[in-house]
């Protein structure tokens, strides 16, 4: 990685671009055989298996508020891993690697108060379109109010 | 889950091996005393446990086995040492390498009580970690001193080892300790003056305590070919009778040339060094006798580098290459961390997705090839699914370490007891070479430790009421184990008094634990005992004991998938048996259906498999029953538990778990039949749920959940007594209560 860019994973939830650094990506898949994982919380749509590793799967639609899609052929999964812990991410679309150049890489404006605020590190302009590059580490943290208390056993 | 090591772990690197930082705190001697005691809650004292143990001999290959592995890595870091060990600055990570051997050694000395090399191992330790804080330069006499110091360990090693008269190690340790530093090292107790000669402890200073102009002086005679040398000088009483002191010492140095500085200091111990810094033109070799004057030296270091010593630097390359070639004898052990293993153990379990994906496209094949080429792929694929098969296995089977760790800790706990003479008693060992998994020696540990306190404790009696019932003095307690099939059995039994049913009966009662007319058999015992509220501390008398820690031992047993049964006899004796699975990352398991889902459970779990038809069920308020032997049988179904929706079946089948009078039928909607499968732990939390244990993948690449049957026990226990309940023991035990209730209104 050069002082002057980043590369980055791109991937579709509901319409929008976002955005990981590539060096937290393990891998992208194509999705199949999701297990589901009986009174997990909503987001968690279950369990799969990814190389050898037995993944929790979140759903990024459910995760950012949006109304629940059937998987179709083009939802991936994409395996970030941080701090020793995986964590496999349902989305609508990802096919994209890009580099992008430090400049055009922006902090999140003040009043940017959208469904993945609190996950968002930085704002970056890709030709016509704006990218949002998601914070891992925040994006992993589930210790917070938006995960609901998990369904009484 | 990918903590410690495989092969055989006697002195297993302590926790803080992990952590590169951890060690150079960590090296003094009673934390590290610590880390030996049997278990959390019993220290046993470094005298004791440092006791040689002549009547564990496979224990002491295990020593010398791990001895010679530190060794030898010890001897390649000092051959590579060697070359800049006139440089005050060496790599880093080459002394830590030096200094993990050598507190390994330490331990390893402590625990089969070899003193001197306990002492020895500990102040190469204190340099190297001197040597790694920066606190001492690096020198050729260092060098000398490492070299020396292996060459002495590897001499009462082996002295050790040949039962031969301990080796005198003369004066290694005094000049280790001559090149530490005064201030500032952790634990000089335990190691200065513990070895050879009188002139432990002793100081190198750091250049900055000169002043300018001394620094000064001292660069100008280095520049013209001079050498700087700290001297230290620690007076005694035996050097003031051979009329050596202070004054006679500083005479002779300035002899040699000049003096630079001199101060007294104050050691720890109380007692009184002077150091000097010595400038001189003389070789090494001038003041190289001084040592049993109560002298030592080491090199000035700051800012230049001291000049080697070339004829040191000789004499530990030779004493260096003697040793390496007489490496003592290869011990066939390869240490492996478990974080290998699980990783070869995903990687083939990967290879078995690939082959069954291969499989599929394979059968998709079929209606287009020639039946001799398809069949002779066929057949190609049969093999390699076989491969995979054994090469599983063979993983498997490096997680298994002999049980004997686990019965080597009850030696010292049976040490410790025994101290007190009034209960002598003999540990009988057998079956030590039985393997287990790793992880199951670990967690078998303190169920064990809690058993064989009890037999002593509680089963055998006091000598004189041992000889008048004709028994030998010495009571026995056998520790067994034994491969049967695919588990392990592991026995303790004692050939003490014996547990007296109706004592126990009567006790229970008296805490209301059971109804005087449930007082059955003899087999409920066990269960009495194993009773959270089961106790007979209150009554004194030791017959009846038994009841402490017992739910405990039970419960950690059967979170390992075991099970703990009991035999006793009054005035004979008792046993308790340990049943456990050979692995906890394989396991044969019943797989079967719950709605659309598919779960698994480990077998060693089920008891049994139940069908039932539906008609059958009866409702006792909200909780279904069903009806076996004549017994009520608790239900709870996986369905409802995991909110899928189960199909409506004529006959259903339950997974009955737990024991006897605790068992519950799990019900599932139907049976695929039993398999191998590779337990994966499911621990992220976003997915850690009440009743899945962890995750599997039977050839497909899809995960089926493992059943966690504990928990899900107590999930109905908790349903049964409502949000109340607090723990699921006493939840069962109400549930018990339930359903005798409902045996009598049926009656």
């Amino acid at each position: 990685m050069s002082d002057s860019s980043a590369s980055f994973i791109l991937f579709q939830v509901a319409g929008t671009t976002y955005g990981l650094p590539a060096g937290c990506v393990q891998q992208m898949e194509m999705l199949e055989g999701v297990t589901p994982v009986p009174n997990a919380a909503p987001f968690v749509d279950g369990v799969v298996f990814s190389r050898g590793q037995v993944v929790p799967a979140v759903n990024m639609r459910v995760r950012f508020g949006f109304e629940r899609a059937a998987y179709d052929p083009k939802t991936r999964l994409v395996v970030v891993s941080t701090s020793g812990r995986s964590v496999g991410l349902i989305v609508d679309a990802a096919r994209e690697f890009v580099s992008i150049a430090a400049e055009a890489i922006q902090p999140p404006p003040p009043a940017m108060a959208a469904l993945s605020g609190k996950y968002l590190a930085s704002i970056a302009a890709l030709g016509e379109r704006l990218v949002m590059i998601l914070d891992v580490n925040e994006l992993l943290n589930f210790d917070d109010n938006t995960l609901p208390a998990p369904a009484e056993a | 889950m990918a903590r410690g090591f495989i092969s055989t772990p006697l002195y297993r690197g302590p926790e803080h091996h992990a952590d590169p930082s951890g060690p150079w705190q960590c090296c003094c001697v009673a934390d590290f005393f610590a880390q030996f005691s049997p278990n959390k809650t019993e220290s046993v004292s470094p005298s004791e446990s440092a006791e040689p143990n002549p009547a564990l001999p496979a224990y002491l290959d295990d020593f010398f086995a791990e001895c010679d592995e530190h060794l030898t890595s010890a001897r390649q870091s000092l051959l590579a040492l060697e070359p800049v060990s006139h440089q005050p600055e060496v790599d880093r990570t080459m002394l830590e390498e030096l200094f993990r051997d050598f507190h390994s050694i330490k331990g390893l000395a402590a625990m089969v009580g070899l003193k001197p090399a306990e002492q020895l191992a500990h102040q190469m330790e204190s340099y190297l970690g001197a040597l790694r804080q920066g606190r001492v330069p690096f020198s050729s006499p260092g060098f000398a001193a490492l070299a020396d110091g292996v060459r002495s360990l590897e001499q009462v090693i082996g002295a050790h080892r040949a039962q031969a008269a301990p080796v005198d190690l003369g004066s290694v340790g005094a000049s280790l300790d001559a090149l530490l530093p005064l201030v500032g090292t952790v634990d000089d107790k335990a190691g200065s003056s513990a070895i050879g000669s009188s002139a432990g402890g002793s100081i190198v200073a750091a250049a900055d305590e000169l002043n300018a102009e001394q620094q000064a002086r001292v660069t100008s005679a280095i520049e013209h070919g001079e050498t700087a040398w700290w001297v230290t000088f620690m007076p005694s009483a035996e050097l003031a009778e051979r009329d050596i002191n202070v004054n006679t010492v500083r005479k002779n140095l300035k002899s040699l040339g000049e003096l630079i500085f001199s101060a007294p200091q104050v050691l720890a111990g109380g007692q009184i060094a002077f150091r000097f810094l010595l400038t001189t033109a003389a070789e090494e070799t001038a003041f190289a006798g001084w040592q049993r004057d109560g002298l030592s030296y080491a090199p000035y270091a700051a800012p230049a580098p001291s000049v080697p010593t070339p004829a040191a630097s000789a004499v530990s390359r030779a004493a260096v290459s003697a040793s390496a070639a007489k490496t003592v004898a290869p011990t066939n052990v390869v240490r492996v961390g478990l974080g290998r293993l699980d990783e070869l153990m995903r990687m083939v379990g990967d290879l078995v997705i690939t082959r069954a994906k291969f499989e599929e496209n394979l059968k998709q094949l079929e209606a287009q090839l020639p039946a001799t080429q398809w069949r002779t792929l066929q057949e190609n694929n049969g093999a390699f699914e076989r491969q995979i098969r054994d090469l599983r296995e063979g993983i498997m089977r490096t997680r298994l370490v002999p049980i004997r760790e686990a019965f080597m800790r009850m030696q010292f706990v049976l040490r410790d007891f025994t101290s007190d003479p009034q209960s002598r008693v003999r540990l009988q060992l057998s079956g030590e070479e039985t393997e287990v998994d790793k992880l199951i020696v670990e967690r078998i540990m303190d169920p064990l430790l809690h058993l064989v306190r009890n037999a002593v404790s509680h089963g055998i009696e006091p000598t004189a009421e041992r000889v008048a019932a004709g028994k030998p003095p010495a009571g026995l307690i056998a520790l067994r184990a034994r491969t049967n099939g695919q588990t392990v059995l592991i026995e303790v039994e004692d050939d003490g008094r014996g547990i007296d049913a109706q004592q126990i009966l009567a006790r229970a009662e008296k805490l209301g634990l059971i109804e005087a007319a449930d007082r059955a058999e003899t087999t409920n015992i066990l269960s009495i005992l194993c009773e959270p509220g089961f106790s007979t501390r209150e009554t004194v008398d030791r017959t009846s004991g038994r009841g402490v820690g017992m739910d405990v031992v039970k419960n950690a047993i059967e979170e390992l998938g075991g099970s703990l049964s009991l035999w006793t006899e009054v005035g004979r004796g008792t046993r308790f048996t340990v049943q456990l699975p050979l692995t906890l990352s394989i396991a044969d398991a019943l797989v079967f259906e719950v709605g659309d889902q598919t779960f698994a459970l480990p077998q060693s779990f089920v008891q049994e498999v139940f069908q039932f038809e539906a008609t059958a069920v009866a409702l006792l308020e909200s909780n279904e029953i069903v009806y076996r032997r004549g017994v009520a049988l608790p239900l709870l179904r996986l369905a409802s538990l995991f909110g899928l929706a189960s199909r409506p079946s004529a006959t259903s089948y339950a997974l009955i778990v737990g024991d006897a009078q605790d068992a519950i039928g799990l019900v599932v909607d139907r049976l695929l039949g039993l398999r191998e499968i590779v337990i994966h732990p499911l621990d992220d939390p976003l997915v850690r749920v009440q009743g899945i244990a962890g995750a599997t993948e039977l050839g497909n690449g899809r995960i089926v959940l493992i059943l966690d049957a504990l928990s899900a026990v107590r999930g109905l226990g908790n349903r049964l007594s409502g949000p109340t309940s607090k723990a699921a023991e006493s939840a069962r035990g109400r549930l018990q209560a339930a359903t005798s209730g409902v045996s009598h209104r049926h009656e």
